[in-house]
């Protein structure tokens, strides 16, 4: 009796103190894991896609988040000209091996497309990676408007798949099709934000 | 006790270093090791986690009841592990992306469970803290011995840890044995490197 | 129903993951040295890593997610994973002692075979649904023994051989495993 209780007593303890120390350590880190995950993960992508934008050395820094039921979603905003008129975001799909996300920047006067690029790809290497590593799928939705519904030309669509990677480049396609609608949902909220950071 | 402390610490550099003479926790061994820069970070991880885990256990071995100690055990090496992998994102997120998977699973490496209960349960505090620093830096240096040699054949380039990246064998007269940071030039590396250690007599 | 075949396809081939993932080498290593305690092995792995599959999915899905714990995932599964092995020990004890005779010696080592908690991780990591979570756990389990059982063989046989002396023993076993790797890479780009 005495042996099992001092059994539960230790057992109680070490995941009380492990508990806790966990807790503590979270805490401190997380804001430098976000920051730490925005710069390897999205941070090139970013850049690229944002290339000639005034404001490229910040952009990391110049975003606002907005929550959207159960999802949150960072928007980083681009100045071209000396006015903040364009916001990048990411939206995901399901691709060959996991989720694929894609980042899409758009211009918000006009509703087009400033440029793509895949962020995340657990696609089979040397097919599916092609989307990240090839930019001609990408490229195919610069200046085309977002807010409409796109499909791969084997489906009817107008964006040339990659030969051989078809699943892949649905996926990108989906993707891109999806920030449409979180464009079209939350625009209101865009603008509103955008102007507080102009202001 | 029959051994000093320095005797505690060398025998995990070469009597009993691992992979090599305790073969056990080949899992990362034969996962990260396509560079020696991954080899050496998952190395000190694993080093970092031992000496911890070494240390905590020993100092509470009188309390810990015998009957649930490798739940004790679990509990004290998860507890290490997800510290190491919550500093890592913060500060190395680039090796954490590389190593992924590899690093949770340090749990299960049965090389710290191994001496957790092989050695820092029944030995003091400071034995069991150079045993732990000891079979880590031997730990870590056969994961850099394995990831040289697959870096250097597999790609020709060497990467000095957490610097620059040198080429060794240039392009125009070696063709990289991609074989080498596939899978199974992981498995076939490691063999040799067995053999090799093998005709060293361990005396 | 076309995902869920493509799902096993990659799991036990083209993923396998002893072979291309690196994951449960011990046993792997340990194991193999006869094809009986192979099989052995093989059927505790699927049997255990099936269960953990499941009840870890379920345990990051509606406890540590609702309530913002994913930082101790690594924790939790661990400790999940050792008390399933040791219910399923004592139940199969009680219950079904001819399954136990056969299997018993095994359950203790999965605790620490990183195949299993190695699973649960990418399950959580691949978002997959509780069916695919279960679908790719039995099939990674299902990769698991089948090079498991294959090695064995192979094994077997090299005792016959006459091996140098200091190739003998886990050397050649390395070496074997890495051309069986070899062939399995031969299924890359099949899905």
């Amino acid at each position: 009796m005495r042996e099992m209780v001092k059994m539960i007593v230790v057992i109680t303890l070490l995941a009380a103190f492990s508990g806790g120390l966990l807790a503590v350590v979270r805490d401190a880190t997380a804001p430098q894991i976000e920051s730490q995950k925005l710069k390897f993960v999205q941070g090139p992508t970013i850049q690229s896609i944002f290339a000639e934008a005034d404001n490229l050395d910040t952009v990391l820094n110049d975003r606002f988040k907005i929550v959207d039921g159960d999802t949150e979603t960072n928007f980083f905003i681009g100045v071209y000209d000396g006015k903040p008129s364009a916001v990048a975001f990411e939206a995901s799909a399901v691709g060959f091996g996991g989720p694929l996300g894609v980042m899409v920047a758009v211009n918000l006067d006009t509703d087009e497309m400033i440029g793509v690029g895949v962020t995340t790809s657990a696609e089979t290497p040397g097919i599916g990676s092609r989307a990240k590593d090839e930019p001609e799928l990408a490229a195919q939705f610069t200046g085309l408007p977002l807010l409409q519904p796109f499909s791969v030309s084997a489906d009817g669509g107008d964006i040339d798949a990659i030969s051989g990677a078809t699943v892949t480049s649905k996926a990108v396609v989906a993707a891109v099709t999806s920030a449409g609608k979180i464009y079209e949902n939350l625009k209101p909220q865009i603008l509103e934000k955008v102007g507080a950071f102009a202001g | 006790m029959a051994k000093t402390l320095a005797q505690e610490f060398t025998k995990g550099l070469w009597k009993e270093i691992p992979p090599f003479r305790l073969v056990l926790g080949l899992c990362p061994v034969l996962g990260v090791t396509t560079t020696v820069e991954n080899g050496v970070g998952m190395g000190l991880a694993t080093t970092f986690v031992l000496v911890c885990a070494n240390l905590l256990v020993s100092m509470l071995r009188n309390v810990i009841p015998p009957k649930v100690r490798i739940a004790c055990f679990i509990v004290v090496i998860a507890t290490f592990v997800t510290l190491v992998e919550l500093v890592m994102q913060a500060y190395a997120y680039p090796l954490f992306l590389k190593l992924g998977l590899f690093i949770p699973l340090i749990v299960v490496n049965c090389i710290v469970l191994g001496r957790a209960e092989a050695f820092a349960y029944k030995n003091g505090i400071t034995s069991s803290l150079a045993d732990g620093l000891g079979i880590g830096i031997g730990f870590t240096m056969s994961l850099a011995a394995l990831g040289a040699v697959r870096e250097v054949l597999g790609t020709g380039c060497f990467t000095i840890p957490f610097g620059a990246k040198l080429t060794l064998l240039t392009a125009d007269w070696y063709t990289p044995f991609t074989f080498m940071v596939q899978a199974p030039g992981a498995f076939i590396g490691l063999g040799l490197m067995l053999c090799l250690m093998n005709l060293v007599p361990s005396k | 129903m076309e995902h869920y075949i493509v799902l096993v396809i990659s799991c036990i081939f083209v993923n396998n993951i002893l072979l291309a993932q690196f994951l449960g080498n011990c046993p792997f290593l340990g194991t193999s040295k006869k094809i009986e305690t192979a099989v052995g092995m093989a059927m505790a792995v699927i049997f255990v890593l099936v269960m953990a599959g499941g009840i870890t999915w379920l345990v990051n899905t509606y406890i540590l997610i609702p309530f913002k714990l994913e930082y101790l995932q690594t924790i939790a599964f661990i400790l999940v994973i050792a008390s399933l092995v040791q219910f399923v020990e004592m139940f199969l004890k009680k219950s079904i002692p001819g399954l136990y005779a056969g299997l018993g010696i095994f359950l203790p080592l999965i605790t620490t075979n990183c195949a299993v908690f190695g699973v649960c991780i990418i399950n959580i990591k691949e978002e997959y649904s509780f069916l695919e979570a279960l679908v790719s756990s039995f099939s990674y389990a299902a990769g698991f023994g089948l090079a498991l059982i294959l090695f064995a063989g192979v094994r077997e046989r090299i005792i016959l051989a006459r091996v140098p002396k200091p190739l003998q023993d886990t050397s050649i076993g390395l070496i074997t495993a890495g051309i069986l790797a070899l062939a399995f890479m031969g299924f890359k780009g099949m899905v």
